[in-house]
């Protein structure tokens, strides 16, 4: 449970580039550091943290519930939010100041730019069990891919994809 | 700095169950990410109900853009500063992500107790497939917006390359460290 709560802060901290880019630091501290959860539970995950409203970072409270409990999903929850929320209430606070920090703010551009690299390291990871089962799977995960570049809502796609599986299933 | 007693036009203006609650619907109805929170923002706090100026949104936005975190629930909190001070910080943002919360909890719930029948199977891999077509979308769209010079493409790319073999913290905090260093050095 402590360990939880620090990685989740950890995350919080580090999390440059905003919380989409904060995946990746998910994925290494709950599925390939710890096995918290399998590569497809965290797939699963993802896609829920899409799905819901407010921010994807929400994932935490999956992770979690899955370590301990319901305590266990408010704790992760409040250890990701917490420092990055002061943050802001600092930021807000002392506007002027923050503006004239170039060197936070150089560091805030490399960083995330660093962020969005390794969204294609938990890309990897995510595509690797789905083409396992099947790749011809990459057409449809490209078909969502256009579809979402054209604006349709994700939370839309992914009910499409997911209705469209258990169909599937179904006919099997 | 600001002058903290500084008067604010409209802080203070609202009271806490009523910050409480509109950034509880927000949360609520905020599906989609930064962009729709923005949105939402947009259309409640400043057209309809006229509690906080466009300038605050955007500069909630460009103040927490730079800052670690999801910038969704920073915007709330900035937002929730200029409307009740430091109550208002952790009140906005606690009621914004308990929405989700909720349902992430109930869903990890869910999830956990699913029959493993070959349509719950097939339906989760329906799932999985839609989760990295939209990542793939996500780090697209994220690539071309933040990683807009050749140095922070180089950046992405090095960090991508490293992914495999390191930790993610310390790929994000070299890279920052980088940029402090290079950016001093092009000024001198």
């Amino acid at each position: 449970m402590l360990e939880l709560v620090l990685r989740f802060l950890l995350v919080g901290t580090i999390a440059f580039g905003g919380g989409q880019a904060a995946l990746p630091l998910v994925e290494r501290i709950a599925v390939a550091e710890t096995s918290w959860l399998s590569p497809q539970d965290f797939a699963v995950a993802v896609g829920l943290a899409y799905a819901t409203p407010g921010p994807v970072l929400i994932l935490a409270a999956y992770v979690g519930f899955r370590v301990s409990g319901v305590l266990g999903g408010v704790a992760a929850t409040l250890a990701v939010f917490a420092i990055p929320v002061v943050l802001a209430g600092f930021a807000a606070h002392l506007v002027t100041r923050f503006q004239q920090a170039r060197w936070f703010v150089a560091f805030g551009r490399y960083a995330g730019a660093a962020a969005i690299g390794l969204l294609g390291v938990t890309l990897t990871s995510l595509a690797l069990p789905v083409i396992e089962i099947h790749p011809a799977l990459l057409a449809p995960a490209a078909l969502i891919l256009f579809a979402d570049q054209r604006g349709l809502p994700p939370v839309l796609l992914i009910l499409i994809a997911t209705v469209a599986g258990a169909l599937v299933g179904l006919t099997q | 700095m600001l002058d903290p007693a500084q008067p604010y036009a409209r802080r203070s203006s609202v009271r806490l169950p009523q910050l409480a609650w509109i950034f509880l619907r927000l949360g609520a109805f905020a599906f989609g990410g930064l962009g729709s929170t923005l949105a939402l923002v947009q259309r409640d706090l400043v057209d309809k109900r006229g509690l906080i100026a466009a300038r605050d949104v955007s500069d909630a936005l460009a103040y927490t853009k730079p800052l670690p975190g999801s910038t969704g629930v920073q915007l709330v909190a900035f937002l929730g500063w200029r409307l009740h001070g430091w109550p208002g910080v952790l009140l906005a943002s606690l009621s914004f992500i308990t929405p989700a919360a909720v349902l992430m909890i109930a869903a990890a719930a869910a999830t956990a107790a699913l029959p493993d029948t070959p349509w719950v199977t097939s339906a989760l891999v329906g799932l999985q497939t839609a989760v990295v077509g939209l990542l793939a979308s996500a780090m697209w769209r994220l690539a071309r917006s933040e990683a807009n010079t050749i140095d922070l493409r180089v950046v992405l790319l090095l960090a991508l390359g490293a992914g495999f073999f390191v930790s993610a913290a310390l790929v994000v905090i070299s890279a920052g460290v980088i940029g402090i260093l290079t950016t001093r050095f092009g000024r001198q």
